[in-house]
């Protein structure tokens, strides 16, 4: 599954490497390399939102550096 | 360093659209003053290409957004594929009304009347002044066109459909062209092809800059086609205005070719004992057009990473912090690094968009000392068709192993996708195909500056460095840096 993190402008200004970098330490810590794929994505359309632009499973959150532990285990490893 | 003065009005657009866009940015003020940028570029009521003011706005504020790195309108493409690179500007696209089928004025108004017998609708009348296809019979299937002995009737197809070399273009109920993204391959052929500029490639040079100016540590990797794209101005030069923009460092792209030439002449002894042919792997667009239209033959592209990504892991074992960005002639080089964020290249621009900061920025490329070059000839002629041929069966030389090798050079799109089609049917018997999606090369890319046969002529006389590509990739310690795919 494509886990797809905006890397537009606005989302540079909310961190969005921050999230990667996490993202993809979080895909290593929990063994998830074969099944998400961690991908770089043009602007969704989210930019109001308070958080970095992220789709996964044809669903867009809004995460922030903060919040990325919280998505990752209630989302992507919960959904798998 | 006024490029500007040979090229089309469209050219022109596109770069005073990135070059406002880039000025604002790294004045800090463009995420308040965006919207100001097509009252800045068009003043007054008075239009100059379009049927008004109001049109050729919306289409500059459209291609605002596009260099800010967003889509040209959101609501169109609520499902749009989010790593697709090319997008139709819907303001910009006329949607052509053209009937495909056409009498031009070679009829002779003949007595054979080739034309009306062959058509099976009946959509062909003959009146004094000449066939007439009633266009609401017309079904587009051609006959007419085969039978007249005048070659009087034409096929004419939208410029964007006939650019596409994998038929990823349709049209929309409004005639409005859109992309197909599931087949679309990024190469940016209709970009270029599209007399009204109506498609155009989204940007992440503000993400570019933003990073400059929180100063980042940012390195730029330069493609080996960066040669001829200024003039005269040697490498060190392009070099040294790329710093100015504030970059800590330039690396050539082609030091990686040197290293994909060294991986893939390994990698292609190996599968040519196996009995098994192997391809490329430098040209994103091939390797999407073998992903998206010939998944059977995956199995043959080199498992080697782009040249690309091979400096950019050399990059990262001595400098791991750093935010990479790639600068080439290539539309979908930003496709290919949206997709492998396992490797962390974090941004790809174009030599329109570099060339718009240097302009925004006021830096001219000129007079620098003389400094050593990372490459070998070899890794360099990755920017022209043969090139990537060249330097692996160079590296199989260096090693003392058979250079008789069957090779399928393929330069261009339509010659990719025609030895693809054999390959596929069995029928190619080849060692290594060569897949270059632009014809020329890199050279012949859709993001350069220069019209190929001028930037070749200066690429060709400065075609130096070092000559081993083995003493050059084992004395800089290369060779140990695992440069294959993951998974």
């Amino acid at each position: 599954m494509d886990l797809m993190v905006c890397v537009g402008s606005s989302c540079h200004l909310q961190n969005s490497r921050e999230v990667i970098k996490r993202l993809k330490e979080l895909i290593e810590e929990c063994h998830l390399e074969d099944s998400v794929e961690l991908k770089g994505s043009f602007c969704m359309g989210h930019c109001a939102d308070a958080g970095v632009c992220v789709k996964y499973a044809d669903e867009i959150y809004s995460v922030r550096p903060e919040t990325v532990e919280e998505f990752f285990k209630t989302t992507v490893a919960g959904k798998k | 360093m006024d490029k500007m003065d040979n090229i089309t009005d469209i050219v022109q657009i596109k770069h005073e659209v990135l070059r406002l866009t880039a000025r604002h940015a790294f004045a800090g003020d463009l995420y308040t003053d965006y919207e100001k940028i097509p009252y800045e570029m068009i003043e007054g009521i008075k239009p100059q290409f379009r049927c008004c003011v109001y049109r050729e706005r919306e289409i500059v504020r459209q291609r605002v957004r596009m260099a800010m790195g967003k889509l040209p309108i959101d609501v169109l493409y609520t499902d749009a594929d989010s790593a697709q690179v090319v997008h139709v500007i819907p303001a910009a696209c006329e949607g052509c009304p053209i009937t495909k089928i056409t009498v031009t004025q070679n009829c002779q108004n003949c007595l054979a009347k080739k034309c009306a017998k062959a058509c099976p609708f009946g959509a062909i009348t003959n009146t004094p002044n000449g066939a007439v296809i009633d266009q609401s019979k017309c079904r587009k299937c051609g006959k007419c066109v085969a039978a007249c002995p005048y070659n009087a009737i034409v096929e004419i197809e939208r410029p964007c459909i006939k650019s596409c070399p994998v038929k990823a273009i349709n049209m929309d109920k409004n005639d409005i062209a859109t992309i197909d993204p599931g087949k679309c391959v990024n190469c940016g052929a209709c970009v270029v092809g599209c007399p009204f500029g109506a498609i155009s490639d989204v940007s992440m040079m503000v993400s570019v800059i933003d990073a400059l100016r929180e100063k980042k540590e940012v390195v730029a990797m330069i493609a080996p086609s960066i040669e001829g794209q200024f003039g005269a101005a040697t490498l060190p030069q392009i070099k040294q205005a790329i710093r100015k923009l504030g970059f800590d460092d330039v690396y050539e792209v082609a030091l990686g070719a040197d290293m994909v030439a060294y991986s893939e002449a390994a990698e292609l002894s190996e599968r040519r004992a196996a009995g098994e042919p192997m391809t490329s792997s430098c040209c994103p667009a091939f390797v999407n057009l073998v992903h998206k239209h010939f998944p059977a033959l995956e199995k043959y592209v080199s498992t080697t990473v782009s040249p690309m990504v091979a400096v950019e892991r050399y990059i990262r074992s001595i400098r791991p912090n750093v935010v990479t960005v790639f600068i080439g002639p290539c539309i979908a080089k930003k496709n290919e690094v949206m997709g492998s964020y396992v490797d962390e290249i974090d941004y790809a621009l174009t030599f329109e968009e570099l060339y718009a900061m240097l302009c925004a920025q006021g830096i001219e490329v000129e007079e620098t000392e003389e400094a050593a070059e990372d490459a070998t000839r070899y890794g360099k002629g990755f920017a022209v068709s043969g090139g990537v041929t060249g330097a692996v069966t160079e590296v199989l030389r260096e090693r003392g192993e058979d250079t008789a090798l069957r090779v399928q050079k393929c330069n261009g799109a339509d010659e990719c996708r025609k030895a693809l089609m054999l390959l596929k049917a069995g029928k190619l018997p080849v060692d290594f195909l060569e897949g270059m999606f632009c014809v020329g090369g890199c050279m012949g890319g859709p993001a350069t500056l220069e019209e190929i046969q001028k930037s070749k002529k200066v690429f060709e006389t400065r075609l130096g460095g070092a000559e081993n590509v083995t003493e050059n990739v084992e004395s800089k310690g290369l060779h140990k840096a695992n440069i294959h795919r993951h998974g």
